[in-house]
């Protein structure tokens, strides 16, 4: 009763429209609600001010004085409606700074001219305390439109400023312990990469010195030698050119790890026949019927695409040497949509049994006298398969040939014979 | 032989690396002269006429350094950053030879100038022929820079 009372108390009659409404019948308050007569309107817009106790509403004059003060703004500012309307001043509300500032003049002014001003003010409350206000001031008129004083709506963000500037340290924390891992990650790889390098330079060269003095020894000593002396000798230097083998490819896997991608669509027809070129070349000796079928353009990056197939199509001419002729096919099929390249071969195969061997590093499934190798081939496949979001399996059986599959870039369903990991043929 | 016709001057830290090119180039009769430098900044001093080698004249340049990378002191992209910059030394042709074949070495030497890049092979025999190839071609195919090439 009492808001009703101060709002009637404080409103001069003529500037109010539901005051002048009064000699209606059912006059209209505004649009949207209709009230029977004055006494019902003043309730009407009491119980919406008393209501609001999350939002000050404060009314003044053209001059700062206040008229209006609901339980919103007392609870929001401290001050008891009884100590400021008609006494106080409504630049009260705000800090002295912004006071000497002329901040609650600008306002009001701007208010007039744009009819509204939004944004966030410096409040004070009456024990001193600062806060943070977001605000709406609207200038109040007259029937004829002039204008006779604002209404001030505030609200308290200071709880939503303080919850964003606790983000806002939790993001910058965030940021800095992500920079500081990143930093450590790439110190970790600094230090990988300078590991590679001195495997690289410092493994190598001794290798170099060993295969070179022993080769000197067999052309300048040769005839001081022994048949067993030089069989040895000989044995060193092909220990040495296998261990050299071991480094580059060691060394080509790794790098294979760092690269980057360069992605672009390619057509696997193209790589598969340069890679069988090349092999054709090295291997004129061998009777290799190469049956090469219609292959996908996908989108890989060529160079390392190309060392998929120059390991897989070199692993199949190698383990089809005991064939006359040697029948190596590539070719490719669709699963659930996603192209899946294959490529096969009638060779002396693998058994299942050691299925996951297949793809590891320093794994291998056969003996060196039968069939060289470092090892590392399959392992530098897979990487490169991986590294494309693909997978790659294989089926075989002893001395019944070999079958890889792979896809490129399909995370979805696994392939009927999946393998998470696995060693070399 | 510091003062006179050095024909190649091999920059190479390891003795048996040195021994082994040094070999290949004899047993092909590619080079008489030959002066060996075991770090980078003896590899300066020597083309620029200074230190133990401040007897030499910018005239007297080598027909072909073979420049090791992984070197003492100052390493060999930086000699070969030096060399390539000072206009009394960039047209002796440099060609390195390395056991490294990384990518950033490879891009690094090119934006530098080099003249070649080879990567040392493990294997002798190959070594050897990449020596043999690499005097044929700079001592006996390639025409030298003349003197004039070497004035700033």
């Amino acid at each position: 009763m009492s808001g009703a009372n101060r709002i009637a108390q404080r409103i001069p009659r003529g500037e109010s429209s539901f005051v002048e409404s009064e000699v209606e019948k059912k006059p209209k308050l505004f649009d949207g609600s209709i009230v029977s007569g004055l006494r019902e309107a003043v309730q009407f817009i009491s119980n919406i001010l008393e209501s609001s106790t999350e939002y000050s509403i404060i009314g003044n004059d053209l001059e700062g004085t206040i008229l209006l003060w609901n339980e919103g703004a007392r609870r929001l500012y401290g001050y008891a409606p009884e100590e400021v309307v008609g006494k106080a001043n409504s630049s009260m509300l705000h800090t002295p700074e912004d006071v000497r500032a002329g901040k609650p003049q600008q306002l009001m002014e701007m208010a007039l001219r744009e009819g509204k001003w939004e944004g966030t003010i410096n409040g004070l409350r009456k024990n001193g305390d600062k806060f943070t206000a977001r605000v709406v001031l609207t200038p109040r008129r007259d029937a004829a439109g002039k204008p006779v004083g604002f209404l001030l709506i505030s609200k308290d963000i200071s709880d939503e400023m303080q919850a964003e500037s606790e983000i806002r340290k939790l993001n910058e924390e965030l940021e800095q312990r992500v920079a500081q891992r990143t930093a450590e990650l790439e110190a970790a790889n600094k230090e990988l990469e300078a590991f590679t390098y001195s495997v690289a330079h410092d493994l190598r060269a001794p290798l170099r010195h060993v295969d070179g003095f022993s080769k000197l020894l067999q052309e300048e000593h040769g005839q001081e030698l022994s048949a067993g002396a030089q069989e040895y000798v000989s044995t060193i230097r092909e220990s040495v050119l296998q261990m050299g083998a071991l480094i580059d490819h060691l060394l080509n896997l790794t790098r294979v790890g760092r690269k980057e991608l360069n992605v672009q669509v390619t057509g696997l027809n193209s790589l598969v026949e340069e890679v069988v070129a090349d092999l054709r070349r090295a291997n004129p000796n061998r009777d290799i019927e190469w049956k090469i079928q219609t292959l996908p353009f996908i989108e890989c990056d060529p160079a390392l695409m190309k060392q998929v197939f120059v390991n897989l199509l070199s692993n199949a001419v190698k383990f089809t040497r005991p064939r006359s002729p040697a029948v190596i096919e590539v070719g490719a099929c669709r699963e659930d949509h996603h192209p899946v390249v294959y490529v096969r071969d009638n060779g002396v195969g693998f058994s299942m049994k050691y299925v996951d061997k297949l793809f590891g590093v320093f794994q291998r499934l056969h003996r060196a006298e039968d069939f060289e190798g470092t090892g590392v081939g399959l392992a530098t496949v897979q990487r490169i398969i991986r590294k494309h979001g693909g997978r790659i399996w294989a089926e075989g059986e002893l001395d019944q040939g070999a079958t890889f599959h792979f896809t490129i870039g399909s995370h979805d369903k696994g392939p009927v014979n999946p393998l998470s990991s696995g060693g070399n043929r | 032989m510091t003062t006179g016709d050095v024909e190649i001057l091999l920059v190479e830290d390891s003795a048996k690396d040195a021994k082994l090119t040094l070999h290949a180039l004899r047993q092909e009769k590619l080079a008489n002269s030959i002066e060996v430098v075991e770090d980078g900044e003896e590899a300066l001093d020597f083309l620029s006429c200074r230190g133990r080698f401040s007897g030499r004249t910018f005239k007297q340049q080598p027909r072909l350094v073979l420049l090791d990378l992984k070197l003492p002191k100052v390493d060999g992209l930086e000699v070969l950053r030096i060399a390539k910059s000072d206009p009394r030394t960039k047209a002796i042709p440099i060609v390195v030879l390395t056991a490294s074949k990384e990518e950033k070495d490879l891009v690094e030497s090119y934006r530098l100038g080099v003249n070649a890049y080879i990567q040392k092979p493990v294997e002798f025999e190959s070594f050897r022929h990449a020596i043999k190839q690499l005097g044929l071609f700079w001592l006996v195919v390639n025409q030298p820079p003349p003197n004039s090439a070497f004035q700033p």
